[in-house]
């Protein structure tokens, strides 16, 4: 594998889990945050052997919070990655932070230690939204945060807000974009809240605790976004991702453009050579397995061509470019307008996607109704 | 075996009256099989037979009886399926019989469509023993059930045999008057062989298994024999009897029943009803057949996908061979694409059918309403069929429109007499007769459309008795009707498998209630959708259908992109059972809510 790869770290750790998370992320492990640093730098130096041979253009610490682990603890997994593998120059290293997690101290070590991008999982700039979402901070922290952040000389500074949460009208979201604009973020993440099966949200939903914004509500706010954000140059590269030009997400963008990575971590997936291994998403479990020298992976599946291409279809069209027929054909040597013509006849027709010189995307009428693109180029299940 | 020793029976009885349980029964006694091997009902072998409880097909088996005399017996019992869809399966079987058992339920007493399969069995001249069944419940009142069959019958029950099938009480007794009553076949000595085909199945090693009763001659393997009304010659490769699996045998002689096979490929040259006979010496005369089968209910059959089409017409063509009631021709939907039109015996059978090729030949099927066949009078003089509402001319060009009609027996506990009359009423029937078989039970006859028992009478009739009223009916005749034809238009254009033929003044209420019920069976879409009913160029009801605001995944967590796919493919499983119809996608069931609307 030659490819150049990224890396993904999973920190699964939370100060208090937010009302609608189902993410691999846990409340209340603080004690055993250095036994998992040191599972994931075993993990690594185990793994590595095998990967060696992999130059890696990017880095990810997602989660959770990855900023609840001390510096040290951080560093010393950085320090680990950069050991083990041929680490490009002009790598990109990402954080995920919450507001309220980290101090200029610990953002100053991280900048030095080589981390160039931070994103804050900000979600609202107004409280009362904040509040009844279940997270840990206020508005003015997260100001506060990002503030501090590139007082620190991150200039790649991302957050990510939501819209459709409990509460929200739409003066919260254009308040919460407007500030974000404000404080001359480079890059924005907008995401529409999914109500999870098995959440604190479903529950308050159910029994009438909360309300969530109608339909109609729910889309406005959606194209404010598609609206306010490009007018202020913000340009949506994914369908849930803004940026100013030259700040893109290199690490998420591998995911969509169905490059390999690597994951370490409980939950972490890794994708190359046609497999994608999900490690053990219990934590406890994960540093056992680690410690004992077993294999953390709790599912390898092996990505047949069907599935790999409808993978990279449903993953590309995510993006501005879509999708491009020579990279797939070189993929995959296959022909995407001959192997899906039918598809794409019907898609066109329906204006979920357009053409382009060599390529496919989607309209702004298919992103909006992503799913129903996607679903088309998946494979037939056999009978 | 001498034909004085030999009895051919079938049993008649209601739903649930123990009709299966009592073959068991005697199965078991007469040690047919030992006990290990019996399974319960052992004669309900379709799967969906013994899951709902039914008999569709009729099966035989031989039973071999030492009875009190001293001599050995040969016992040949015809099964008979006891729901009114199945009834020309009744009248092949009963024509196979010299007598028969009359199985009534101790606690329930006779029912509408017993009565029609005894009046059918008198009319084969067939000698009737009557059993009571299920005396060993704590409700059982024979001497009413006796009371109530010498009343409406005129049977005499005098020497009706009390049993318990369950328990096994009354099985003995009920063997001895199957010797004792029924008469031997009687058979011509000397005279060319003559053999009833009253049912097949096909096997795809020997072809047609043909189940026959021999009347006059007998049949041997390596006999040439001809099929008197389809006129082909056979070389006969096996005989055999039902024990109940099929064991061949040497000869079957005159009075016996039993299967032949002669490789033959196609069930339609030895039809059920046919005679057989010697080719090199024929009988003179055929047999008399029965009953034709006539399909009553028609409804067009479409895959989900249409590149399973040429599935659909091979799994048709297959369920054919062992079911000739069932009848098909390709039609074309302008929304559904290619199909069949298909006739069945009733509902049951269309659903039983339905099922089967969704089971057995894993298809996904659209089925569109069941229809009857009108006749239409055009303006030309020219008189058609139709089975479509989609094929019905316009309005200028008819003069006008015929539909069957049906005599409809109900039974019913007599509080529920208004209930049943209003119902009646309401589906445009025409009050017949009243007659009380005892103080409590009464039996109804109403001359009714045909299409009103397979829009939901049944179904309603059931809810408005608690489950009591049982109901037969036969086509009588077909009478003028003021029929309209009731389109559904989705997004503004009309879905021709969703029209449906209704009397004019039930036109406005169906149309106002299926469009309701189509809001809430399509699924929102990306667009707005009006849901329309019209008549003719007039829209009579309107519903709309919201746009779906977005559908879209959002976060895409850590590169965790299975799970992702499963999200899609789950949501795209969801989408299988529903059929694009120009821009509309329509799941599976809107095609069938036009028959159940409550």
């Amino acid at each position: 594998m030659t490819d150049l790869t990224g890396i993904y770290v999973h920190i699964p750790f939370c100060r208090q889990k937010c009302f609608y998370c189902d993410f691999p992320s846990y409340a209340g492990l603080d004690s055993v945050f250095d036994d998992y640093a040191a599972a994931l730098r075993r993990e690594i130096d185990r793994r590595s052997g095998l990967l060696s041979s992999c130059r890696i253009d990017t880095i990810y610490f997602g989660g959770g919070t990855p900023t609840l682990l001390s510096s040290h603890a951080i560093l010393s997994i950085l320090e680990t990655l950069q050991r083990r593998f041929t680490v490009l120059k002009d790598v990109e290293i990402s954080i995920e932070a919450n507001p309220g997690t980290i101090d200029k101290e610990k953002l100053r070590s991280l900048r030095s230690a080589g981390f160039n991008r931070i994103s804050f999982g900000v979600q609202s700039f107004s409280d009362s939204v904040l509040q009844s979402a279940g997270r840990i901070h206020t508005a003015q922290q997260a100001v506060q945060s990002i503030r501090e952040a590139q007082a620190a000389g991150f200039a790649n500074v991302s957050v990510d807000l939501m819209y459709g949460l409990p509460g929200q009208t739409q003066k919260d979201v254009l308040f919460s974009f407007q500030q974000a604009i404000r404080l001359q973020i480079s890059h924005i993440s907008v995401y529409g809240l999914k109500v999870e099966e098995g959440t604190p949200l479903e529950a308050a939903l159910h029994s009438g605790r909360a309300v969530l914004p109608d339909e109609d509500d729910e889309l406005a706010m959606y194209e404010l976004a598609t609206r306010i954000l490009p007018e202020n140059g913000y340009f949506r590269y994914e369908i849930s991702n803004y940026a100013r030009l030259g700040s893109q997400s290199r690490h998420n963008l591998k995911y969509w453009r169905y490059l390999p990575y690597i994951g370490f971590g409980a939950a972490a997936c890794s994708f190359f050579d046609n497999e994608r291994l999900t490690n053990t998403p219990d934590v406890m479990d994960y540093i056992a397995m680690v410690r004992e020298n077993r294999d953390p992976a709790a599912v390898r599946e092996r990505i047949e061509a069907g599935t790999a291409m409808a993978e990279y279809a449903f993953l590309a069209l995510r993006t501005v470019q879509g999708i491009c027929f020579a990279d797939f054909s070189d993929r995959f040597q296959v022909q995407f307008e001959s192997h899906y013509a039918e598809q794409i006849d019907r898609l066109l027709h329906q204006q979920l996607i357009c053409q382009y010189p060599g390529g496919i995307r989607l309209t702004p009428l298919g992103m909006k109704f992503g799913n129903l693109v996607f679903a088309a180029f998946l494979p037939k299940k056999d009978k | 075996m001498e034909t004085s020793h030999i009895r051919n029976f079938s049993i008649i009885a209601h739903i649930d009256h123990g009709k299966s349980t009592l073959a068991d029964r005697l199965i078991e006694y007469t040690g047919a099989l030992s006990a290990r091997e019996m399974e319960n009902q052992v004669l309900d072998q379709m799967e969906l037979e013994r899951e709902r409880g039914i008999t569709i097909k009729a099966q035989a088996v031989r039973l071999e009886y030492a009875a009190q005399n001293g001599e050995a017996y040969m016992l040949n019992l015809i099964d008979t399926p006891g729901h009114v869809d199945f009834t020309y399966e009744v009248s092949r079987s009963l024509a196979a019989c010299e007598g028969a058992l009359l199985v009534v339920d101790a606690t329930q007493g006779i029912e509408a469509q017993t009565l029609a399969n005894v009046y059918l069995a008198l009319e084969h001249d067939l000698e009737i023993i009557v059993v009571i069944n299920k005396i060993d419940l704590p409700s059982a009142d024979p001497e009413k059930v006796k009371h109530e069959i010498e009343e409406v019958i005129g049977l005499d029950t005098s020497d009706a045999i009390l049993v318990s099938a369950k328990t096994g009480v009354g099985i003995p007794e009920v063997l001895e008057a199957i010797v004792r009553k029924i008469p031997a076949p009687s058979t011509n000595e000397g005279e060319p062989l003559r053999a009833l085909i009253f049912d097949s199945h096909f096997d795809s090693y020997k072809g047609v298994i043909a189940y026959v009763r021999v009347m006059d001659g007998s049949i041997r393997p390596g006999m040439r024999v001809k099929t008197m009304a389809s006129d082909k010659v056979f070389e006969v490769t096996d005989v055999g009897v039902f024990r109940p699996a099929l064991r061949n045998v040497d000869e079957l002689g005159p009075g016996q029943v039993g299967f032949l096979a002669a490789s033959v490929k196609n069930v339609k040259d030895t039809r059920v009803g046919d005679t057989i006979t010697d080719a090199s010496r024929p009988a003179a005369q055929p047999l008399t057949g029965y009953r034709k089968i006539t399909p009553m209910v028609f409804c067009g059959l479409y895959t989900v996908e249409s590149v399973d089409y040429e599935a659909l017409r091979d799994a048709l063509e297959k369920l054919q061979l062992n079911d000739a009631s069932l009848v098909f021709e390709p039609e074309t939907s302008v929304a559904l694409g290619f199909g069949f039109r298909c006739g069945f015996l009733g509902l049951l059978h269309m659903d039983v059918i339905k099922e089967r090729l969704e089971r057995e030949y894993d298809l996904s099927l659209i089925t569109t309403a069941p229809n009857v066949i009108y006749k239409v009078y055009r303006t030309d003089g020219q008189m058609l069929q139709i089975d479509n509402p989609a094929h019905l001319p316009s309005p200028q060009e008819i003069e006008h429109i015929e539909e069957p009609y049906v005599k409809a027996t109900v039974i019913v506990p007599n509080e529920f007499v208004g209930a049943v009359m209003e119902l009646s009423q309401e589906k445009r029937g025409e009050y017949r007769d009243m007659k009380y078989l005892d103080t409590t039970r009464v039996m109804l006859t109403y001359h009714l459309p045909l299409s009103e028992i397979i829009y939901d009478y049944f179904d309603r009739l059931k809810s408005s008795t608690r489950g009591y009223a049982s109901l037969d009916y036969e086509l009588t005749d077909y009478q003028e009707s003021d029929l309209v034809k009731l389109d559904i238009l989705l997004n503004g254009d009309p879905v021709d498998a969703l029209s449906v033929i209704v009397h004019r003044d039930r036109a406005q209420y169906r149309g106002r209630l299926l469009v309701e019920k189509l809001r809430g069976i399509i699924p929102r879409q990306m667009f707005e959708i009006p849901v329309q009913a019209a008549i003719g160029n007039k829209v009579i009801a309107r519903e709309t259908v919201r746009a779906m605001r977005k559908d879209v995944l959002a976060k895409c967590y850590g590169g965790d992109i299975t799970r992702k796919r499963k999200l899609l493919e789950k949501q795209k499983e969801g989408k299988k059972r529903m059929k694009q119809v120009g821009n509309v996608e329509i799941p599976q069931e809107a095609f069938m809510a036009v028959l159940k609307i409550d």
